[in-house]
């Protein structure tokens, strides 16, 4: 469902840079609320493009901890008070903060940013200080 | 040469450079003493500090704010397991504690035991890697991935000025509780902590309110036999509880925040309000600050926790405007900050941070800016230090 969500906002990203195109120039689109509205579709699909950008967690990851809880809830229904059951839900949190983790780390990861770590001398990321 | 050693032998002179072996000239002795060896073990000393806290590893948002008081940034090792817990800075280096796991996953499964045991923690290896790195010398740490449950090979870790050792167990063995140079312990109260363990895990598939429920109630026997203890320990608690502005039942949206100081720790001045060792009950909110519902109220005053003495600052309530955050910095007192407004700075520097409008992103920034006082008292005696050995 997840991956539905993110091709769907990569197929209604590409459309986007062709309206920019078309406006006369950034400074007037800026300027005219009214360019915006007046192309409703246009605006709705950029608008879809933004919202799914949420991430989601690694699929291998997120059916660890699918199957870890399954399995804790099996350990557990045999004997809910022994060592056993209690690891298996102990399994269960540290699958969940890595899971969790795993979303943060995606949420920061701008491709730009990642390339310019490893290579700051190159003609994209080199900074000027005055 | 001459004309330096000629300046030495003064005896009414009491410049000397701190820090560089100088030939001292005696006028009993034919030859001269060299005093550089003293100095240079004074000044290797690495800074250790300890942070108890329930919610993984290097990534927390403590971490963050207190690398970003420190400067320096603090990034996982490049080059290395991606998978690693640690974080390399310019002033710091954070350790995952999770690293001196002895079992890996399959082996507490087939033990039937928690990470929160310390049958599950090698203790004398976490001593003796510590200690090592306190001295001055590089480790070989063992890796525990988080991904995979397993213990991976050991990466290097050179001695840092600053390390931070953060995980379940710091403060558990004594021996590793006598390293430590500061102390800290984040306590979240049981409703907090399903609050946000719901926010963070219902997105989860496979996750439901009964999983997430039970998850908790099944690692807290554990939790309070093992870990809860150390609290005794800290040199600082930073205890999160439910808020008391919103009379029913909330979902642990808005935050009451007591930050916990003990007196008479050496190199820590407790924050206070107004006045040092009084009680005073604090709303900011009114004539001269508006805030939007609940509001702020702050309260400070002293007592004992765990038979020490304490002081305790508390916020509850949220910020949401930077006039309210500069407003209750300007009548702090004793926050070690470098300029005015530093507090607001940091937190506003780090708006996205979770609890950057609640006194959990408070409390952490100013305990930051108390360890960053604390490592800058620690280098000034040093220089003393050396100074006075090669005066002499």
């Amino acid at each position: 469902m997840a991956t539905m969500i993110t091709a769907m906002a990569a197929i209604a990203a590409f459309p986007a840079p062709r309206s920019l195109q078309q406006a006369p120039a950034p400074l007037q689109l800026r300027q005219s609320a009214v360019s915006f509205v007046a192309r409703p579709v246009r605006a709705h699909r950029r608008l879809v493009a933004v919202a799914a950008s949420s991430p989601a967690t690694p699929p291998d990851l997120a059916s660890k901890v699918s199957e870890s809880i399954k399995q804790a809830q099996e350990t557990c229904a045999d004997d809910p008070v022994s060592g056993e059951c209690v690891a298996a839900w102990d399994e269960v949190e540290e699958l969940s903060a890595a899971a969790s983790h795993a979303r943060d780390r995606q949420k920061g990861a701008d491709p730009l940013e990642e390339y310019c770590k490893d290579n700051p001398e190159t003609d994209e990321c080199r900074t000027y200080e005055d | 040469m001459a004309a330096f050693a000629a300046h030495t032998s003064a005896a009414t002179s009491h410049y000397s450079p701190a820090g560089t072996a100088i030939l001292l000239r005696s006028r009993r002795r034919a030859y001269p003493i060299r005093v550089s060896c003293l100095a240079a073990s004074a000044v290797d000393k690495t800074v250790v500090i300890g942070l108890a806290a329930d919610s993984g590893c290097g990534k927390s948002t403590f971490m963050r704010r207190l690398t970003s008081v420190l400067g320096g940034g603090a990034e996982p090792p490049r080059g290395g397991n991606p998978d690693s817990n640690t974080l390399v800075g310019d002033a710091a280096t954070v350790i995952c504690l999770d690293d001196y796991h002895s079992l890996d996953r399959a082996g507490r499964k087939a033990r039937g035991v928690t990470a929160l045991d310390p049958r599950a923690n090698d203790f004398d290896l976490m001593y003796e890697q510590v200690s090592a790195i306190k001295e001055g010398r590089a480790v070989d740490k063992p890796v525990y991935n988080h991904v995979t449950g397993l213990l991976d090979p050991p990466e290097r870790i050179a001695p840092p000025k600053i390390l931070v050792i953060e995980g379940l167990h710091p403060m558990y063995d004594e021996r590793v509780r006598d390293l430590l140079d500061f102390s800290i312990y984040l306590d979240i109260s049981d409703e907090v902590k399903f609050a946000w363990k719901i926010q963070r895990d219902m997105a989860e598939r496979g996750h439901s309110l009964e999983s997430i429920k039970a998850s908790i109630e099944a690692r807290k026997p554990d939790f309070d036999a093992y870990i809860d203890p150390q609290k005794q320990y800290a040199d600082a608690v930073i205890e999160v509880l439910p808020t008391q502005l919103i009379p029913d039942d909330d979902d642990g949206e808005v935050l009451r925040v007591r930050l916990i100081m003990k007196e008479g720790v050496k190199r820590f001045s407790p924050v206070y309000l107004f006045d040092e060792g009084s009680t005073i009950s604090w709303i900011p909110c009114g004539r001269k600050l508006s805030c939007s519902y609940p509001g702020i109220k702050f309260s400070y005053g002293f007592g004992t926790y765990f038979c020490h003495e304490v002081s305790v600052l508390e916020m509850d309530g949220q910020f949401d405007k930077l006039d309210e955050l500069i407003y209750v910095e300007s009548h702090l007192s004793n926050l070690s900050t470098k300029f005015y407004g530093e507090v607001t700075q940091q937190m506003l520097t780090h708006a996205d941070f979770p609890g950057s409008n609640n006194g959990s992103g408070l409390f952490q920034t100013i305990v930051g800016l108390k360890i960053r006082d604390l490592y800058e008292q620690v280098v000034a005696e040093r220089a003393v230090m050396t100074s006075d050995a090669v005066r002499l």
